[in-house]
């Protein structure tokens, strides 16, 4: 559906916040972009919906060329952005409703959909609030449910959970994959890795606007699937089977194959007596990625 | 054009809801400015004979309308970009065009209550006679329009600091040093000159004009200079509305 290629974007004053980047994204995918701030995250999505022209590259989107055609991107995009939505003067449901309609609902489907997303995402109860006024969560869900209430084939959320409560933020998740259900691509910006990694398929690590680490979570693990953390103020050097290590003043973080599970048990107590062996996540693939770049 | 139709008349309605706390403050800031230019500027002249009298009534509608579309306006939009509503508003699929119509609509719509006020508070209290042109609902139009498109240029083009600055001294520009409520050729040479390109003594021109018809006629250039602001104004607005970085 989308694809991506050799996309860079230097800014006038001379950052790059995009540096060669080569992506696909096929319909009925979860993509998450993880990467520090400033990491190019938010220019990539810029990109596609074409409020930022690319310096050089190639985006594909649907066939068509989205950098040419922006005002036809923005019909086949729903883009939830990082700023808050503006909000004033509308209550929740008058907000959802009008994006809807903007985006070329009809009434009545619009009135559906925006009844089941206040009811999916838990937010009924200020559905007829003044929404200025109401928290930073439901500020966020409704400016979610403000894009997706018509949604288009390829939908960008640039950190959608910010300031979400954990309930609601898996609330938000459950929706981002009926979407994918739908056979729409998602293009979702999060911080929050630990969560994202129920809801995404593939995962793209950016660093200083390049792509260092890509893959399903469960790819990216591979071959250090399992993490050992052992606190001791002794240096001491990594054996052969961990496959990255950082350490966190006394506290030594390494991964390891779940092959070597059982020599890295023994090699911990030799040493210490507190340590801990877990599955790894994505985010200590992504931190690590991100620190060897 | 359906599509442009249908996001103008919902982005009217998005643009009215978000307004309409605002719009009782600016009756009352513009009924305030009516009454104290037709009113309290009176009070600084010996004896209000009636050119004088003529100046100020029909300067207070004329100010109305710029205070709507050169202060009000303007702030509005820089405290938009200030919340992120521009920046959102560029991410919807709908024309750009369907965007700044729906605004200057709005805007338009704002100033009518107050424009109106502000004649009839003239009227009531010099007991004029005037003698209405047909091309009146046209130059209040071209007044308002210019007013705003003009304001919303500074607001598109320049920092949100900047534009309230530019604001304030459009306001003192405007009330003080142009030739709305008194007759041009009391200041000094070289302003009569900077006024012949700026477009306050214009709007003036065409608001007094349009209400009293003098026998010399309706002068056409006034309308001319107008429109050459109202197209600088709108190209502005446009050129930054659609800019990519």
């Amino acid at each position: 559906m989308l694809h991506l290629e050799a996309l860079t974007k230097t800014y006038r004053r001379g950052v790059r916040a995009n540096d060669g980047i080569t992506l696909h994204v096929a319909a009925g995918q979860v993509i998450g972009l993880l990467g520090h701030n400033g990491a190019g995250k938010t220019t990539l999505l810029s990109q596609v919906i074409g409020l930022v022209r690319p310096s050089s590259g190639r985006i594909r989107l649907l066939g068509r060329d989205p950098v040419a055609d922006a005002a036809w991107a923005r019909t086949v995009c729903s883009f939830q952005p990082q700023d808050q939505a503006p909000l004033t003067g509308v209550t929740t449901r008058q907000a959802i409703e009008i994006a809807g309609r903007l985006r070329g609902g009809s009434r009545a489907e619009v009135r559906r959909r925006t009844a089941e997303l206040l009811a999916d995402l838990d937010i009924e109860e200020w559905a007829d609030s003044p929404a200025e006024r109401l928290s930073g969560g439901v500020r966020r869900l409704t400016a979610f449910s403000m894009a997706v209430v018509t949604p288009g084939r390829l939908v960008m959320l640039d950190e959608p959970t910010n300031d979400v409560d954990p309930v609601r933020r898996r609330l938000l998740w459950d929706q981002v994959r009926e979407l994918a259900a739908e056979d729409r691509a998602i293009m979702l910006v999060t911080h929050n890795i630990a969560e994202a990694e129920r809801a995404i398929d593939h995962a793209v690590v950016l660093d200083h606007g390049r792509v260092v680490a890509t893959g399903a979570p469960a790819d990216l693990a591979a071959g250090r699937e399992m993490r050992l953390e052992l606190t001791t103020p002794a240096e001491l050097t990594p054996p052969a089977w961990s496959r990255t290590a950082r350490r966190d003043g006394d506290r030594l973080t390494m991964t390891l194959a779940a092959t070597d599970a059982a020599a890295a048990v023994t090699w911990a107590g030799q040493h210490t007596g507190r340590f801990s062996l877990n599955p790894a996540s994505l985010e200590d693939v992504y931190v690590d990625a991100t620190l060897v770049a | 054009m359906r599509l442009w139709l249908r996001s103008y008349l919902l982005l009217v309605r998005w643009t009215a809801l978000r307004l309409r706390f605002m719009l009782p403050m600016f009756l009352v800031i513009q009924t305030f400015l009516a009454v104290g230019v037709v009113i309290g500027f009176a009070f600084l002249m010996p004896e209000v004979d009636p050119a004088t009298a003529l100046h100020l009534s029909t300067g207070a509608p004329t100010l109305g309308l710029i205070v709507i579309g050169m202060v009000m306006a303007p702030q509005l939009v820089a405290e938009s970009k200030s919340r992120g509503t521009f920046a959102y508003n560029r991410t919807l699929p709908v024309p750009r065009t369907a965007v700044l119509a729906a605004d200057l609509t709005t805007w338009l719509a704002t100033g009518l209550p107050g424009l109106v006020l502000g004649l009839v508070t003239a009227v009531l209290r010099f007991d004029l006679r005037l003698h209405v042109s047909w091309l009146v609902g046209p130059a209040m139009l071209l007044v308002a329009l210019t007013a705003t498109t003009v304001g919303f240029a500074i607001a598109y083009a320049a920092p949100p600091t900047i534009t309230n600055l530019a604001s304030q001294a459009i306001v003192f520009i405007a009330l003080m040093f142009s030739p709305i409520n008194y007759p041009a050729d009391r200041l000094p040479g070289w302003l009569q000159a900077v006024h012949h390109v700026l477009p306050f003594e214009h709007m003036a021109d065409v608001v007094r004009d349009t209400l009293t018809t003098p026998a010399s006629g309706i002068g056409w250039l006034p309308f001319a200079v107008l429109a050459g602001w109202c197209v600088a104004g709108l190209a502005i607005t446009l050129r930054v509305m659609t800019r990519r970085d």
